[in-house]
């Protein structure tokens, strides 16, 4: 995410809240400290198919919102 | 100005502190550079005696060390020594080490950062282990022995300060583990029927060497009972056959320790690889002892072929391959080996101690500077 990122193509990272930390930590070590990060609710794991489902569909729309506000 | 100093100049590289022993460990714990244990403080003084034992430019990195890819120059890798409580002379062992767990293979991003447990495992093999007095006998992976206990103490405070290893940040292990501190012993090659685990893994019977396992703790099985080698590998099968570990889905290598006498009584039957193929063949459980979900969402995705249409007692194997388990001999007296399971996404890694211009090292003497 961080070379796409560096190479100009407009990226996001989805992570879950217990993850945030390391995620910014990630993106500040790999030299895009303004790489945007969608928190989800946790867990992931564990989750049926249709909790998954969930998941996605309430992140998505938040998704796109993102990066179309990266991209301006 | 000594080469130490002129390093230690550099913006950053040195802190100032009250000459006191309290004080100091007060402000490491504050900094955040510390496993929870008190620290030996790394003076200038004590660094130097360490970096005598470096045949390498101390202010190049040798590794970059995950998740924060931070550089593992020798000078920061002598800090961390001192403050584990390192003899100089364990330093180069210390250094190969750390270079085996930062290959790729081994997967270090992923054993720092893991829900999973599981930590560096070090083996030693070679005449390093008594040179350095590593302990392969009774309670080689407890306490008792400085090279054990300081250099996997170093190691952890290297994950930690200089690979970001900080918990809840770059290191999400749900549990952690006291393996987590300080995990190294050396193979008891005296006591063992068969080849060191250096050699057989290709390295010359003279190397002095590191296998590096992203591990979980060590797990006992204790069989009194066998007299043969089909009964003791039938027990040590039957621990390594669970639900709930990683190596059920990936092609990993787990680690199987037995003990000098267990090993004796398997080697009057079996070779080390026909060891490892009953092991193969023996660690199983009954799909049916899985869970629903993970027959339908693990099993049946991960190996779709094999459990597709499987009855309900169809194998399910703890180790996919038998030539990639890990075989080695450590402890003292006693009827007991022991199951390491892996992180599973991991490859172990050997390698030999060189001097820098890339020879086998006979003795750490040898990067003794004059």
């Amino acid at each position: 995410m961080a070379n796409l990122q560096k190479r100009g193509l407009t990226t996001a990272v989805i992570c879950s809240g217990p993850f945030l930390k390391l995620g910014q930590a990630q993106a500040r070590t790999f030299g895009v400290p303004d790489l945007p990060l969608l928190v989800i609710q946790h867990p992931l794991g564990g989750q049926s198919i249709e909790g998954v489902k969930a998941r996605a569909d309430h992140a998505v729309p938040l998704f796109v919102k993102l990066l179309k506000e990266k991209m301006q | 100005m000594s080469a130490l100093a002129q390093l230690l100049d550099a913006p950053g590289a040195a802190v100032e502190a009250e000459d006191d022993f309290d004080a100091i460990n007060a402000l490491m714990r504050e900094k955040g550079w510390s496993d929870g244990l008190p620290i030996v403080p790394p003076t200038e003084a004590r660094v130097a005696a360490m970096l005598q034992y470096c045949d390498r430019p101390w202010n190049e990195p040798i590794a970059k060390i995950a998740p924060r890819w931070g550089e593992a120059t020798p000078l920061r890798l002598a800090a961390n020594a001192v403050m584990a409580g390192c003899r100089p002379e364990y330093f180069p062992l210390y250094l190969l080490a750390i270079e085996a767990m930062c290959e790729e293979p081994f997967n270090l991003y992923g054993i720092q950062a893991t829900t999973h447990l599981c930590a560096p495992l070090v083996i030693v093999n070679g005449p390093v282990v008594q040179e350095l007095d590593i302990n392969c006998g009774h309670n080689a992976f407890g306490p008792g022995h400085q090279a054990n206990a300081t250099i996997g103490r170093a190691i952890r405070l290297a994950l930690v300060n200089i690979g970001g290893a900080i918990p809840a940040l770059g290191d999400m292990s749900t549990f952690g583990s006291p393996a987590k501190y300080s995990y190294l012993a050396a193979e008891n090659e005296a006591e063992s029927p068969w080849q060191p685990l250096h050699v057989e893994r290709g390295l010359p019977k003279e190397a002095s060497a590191v296998t590096v396992i992203g591990a979980e703790c060590l797990h006992n099985v204790n069989d009194h009972e066998s007299l043969s080698a089909e009964g003791i590998l039938m027990t040590i099968a039957g621990t390594m056959g669970t639900t709930g570990n990683n190596d059920t889905y990936y092609a990993a290598q787990p680690l199987v320790i037995m003990g000098p006498e267990h090993a004796k009584t398997v080697a009057q039957g079996f070779s080390k690889a026909e060891a490892k193929r009953f092991l193969q063949e023996h660690a199983t459980l009954p799909m049916s002892k899985f869970s629903h979900e993970n027959i339908e969402r693990r099993l049946k995705v991960t190996y779709k072929e094999r459990y597709a249409n499987a009855a309900p007692d169809a194998p399910v194997y703890a180790l996919q391959n038998a030539e990639d388990l890990l075989i080695a001999v450590i402890g003292g007296a006693g009827k007991h080996s022991a199951v390491v399971p892996t992180f599973g996404a991991t490859k172990a890694v050997t390698r030999a101690l060189k001097t820098a211009d890339g020879r086998l090292a006979k003795s750490v003497a040898e990067f003794r500077k004059a």
